[in-house]
């Protein structure tokens, strides 16, 4: 009985800020992408928030520090921490010069909490925009590309 | 065994789905999947709590910053600041790294697109300080940036941005794909 209290008081506890967790070596291809935008809806469904529809506005939040997110093929979502040795993932110059591309990541998984946080330490592939969707959905938001004839 | 079910229970509580919204002045955004949300909570580097790579400063607003959620001990990742212009939560949380706060806001709560524990930061309140807004990104930025001061917000005049789309253009297909797009289109 007393091994059965210490197992599941144990199980129960809570998870502290410091505790690194286990990390999983994972292989991921996907667009890097705007996960505010992609999450809220604030500017329009899933599939107008990506590729080069999108890409403007990936910039603008990249550079103003939003998360950037790894979206896979299958639709899971990867919030990136790190990429290589550039480690500034609110705003850093790396994560913004690859807004929007597809890109092949080797790297660790951490999932906690109901999201998947991957640290990439390799690159392994760069395809540019793959994604290329503003014939369907125009500029998302519209005022991304300023009206040349105002 | 009726006292360790019990116990269990009790202990349990804190990891069952709880409503943070009491008391909560979160301002709505209306975005379809926003909770109003005011919670207690350590202010992390996000990294550091899941690699252990822990530098001095957290990263001084250029990692991303989570909020460890004292209740229950989650980890909410904020994505965004209370700004609508575009810009992250780091900056507003980086000068409370390693503190406890009470944050306002709003989670984000879409379990089928993978929007779990994401947020919007609205206020933060430091043991014994005044509440503050999340809103100082566009000033810090313009502290960083003496060079692209002018007319018109801060992501038509940042140098990296402006670096890119004159060089992939606003779709990122080449400026070619842009000037068929834009004959088309306005």
């Amino acid at each position: 009985m007393r091994s059965l209290i210490i197992a599941a008081l144990a199980a129960l506890a809570l998870p502290g800020a410091g505790h690194a967790a286990e990390g999983t070596r994972v292989q991921v291809t996907g667009e890097i992408i705007d996960t505010w935008c992609y999450y809220s809806g604030v500017m329009g469904s899933p599939d107008a928030v990506v590729g080069s529809a999108h890409h403007t506005c990936a910039l603008w939040c990249s550079a103003g520090g939003i998360p950037v997110g790894l979206l896979a093929e299958d639709g899971t979502v990867y919030m990136v921490l790190k990429v290589e040795d550039d480690a500034q993932a609110a705003g850093g110059d790396t994560l913004l010069r690859l807004a929007a591309h597809t890109v092949e990541a080797d790297g660790m998984l951490y999932e906690r909490d109901g999201l998947n946080y991957l640290v990439v330490s390799d690159v392994v592939s760069d395809q540019d925009i793959t994604n290329v969707n503003h014939n369907d959905y125009g500029n998302v938001p519209s005022f991304s590309i300023p009206d040349p004839n105002k | 065994m009726k006292h360790l079910i019990a116990i269990l229970a009790m202990a349990a509580s804190p990891l069952a789905a709880q409503d943070f919204s009491e008391g909560s002045e979160a301002r709505s955004w209306n975005l379809y999947a926003e909770v109003p949300a005011k919670f207690d909570a350590e202010v992390v580097d996000v990294l550091c709590t899941l690699t252990g790579d822990c530098p001095d400063d957290c990263g001084a607003g250029k990692r991303q910053l989570g909020l460890v959620r004292a209740a229950d001990g989650v980890l909410v990742l904020p994505m965004k600041n209370s700004q609508p212009a575009f810009t992250g939560a780091a900056v507003e949380l980086a000068p409370f790294c390693g503190q406890q706060v009470t944050v306002d806001g709003l989670m984000l709560d879409d379990p089928e697109l993978g929007a779990n524990n994401v947020y919007l930061l609205q206020t933060i309140q430091a043991a014994g300080a005044d509440k503050i807004k999340a809103n100082k990104w566009t000033k810090n930025w313009a502290k960083e940036h003496p060079e692209a001061k002018g007319k018109g917000p801060w992501f038509r005049r940042d140098p990296r941005i402006k670096e890119i789309i004159a060089t992939e253009g606003y779709l990122g297909l080449g400026l070619e794909e842009d000037a068929t797009f834009i004959a088309e289109n306005f």
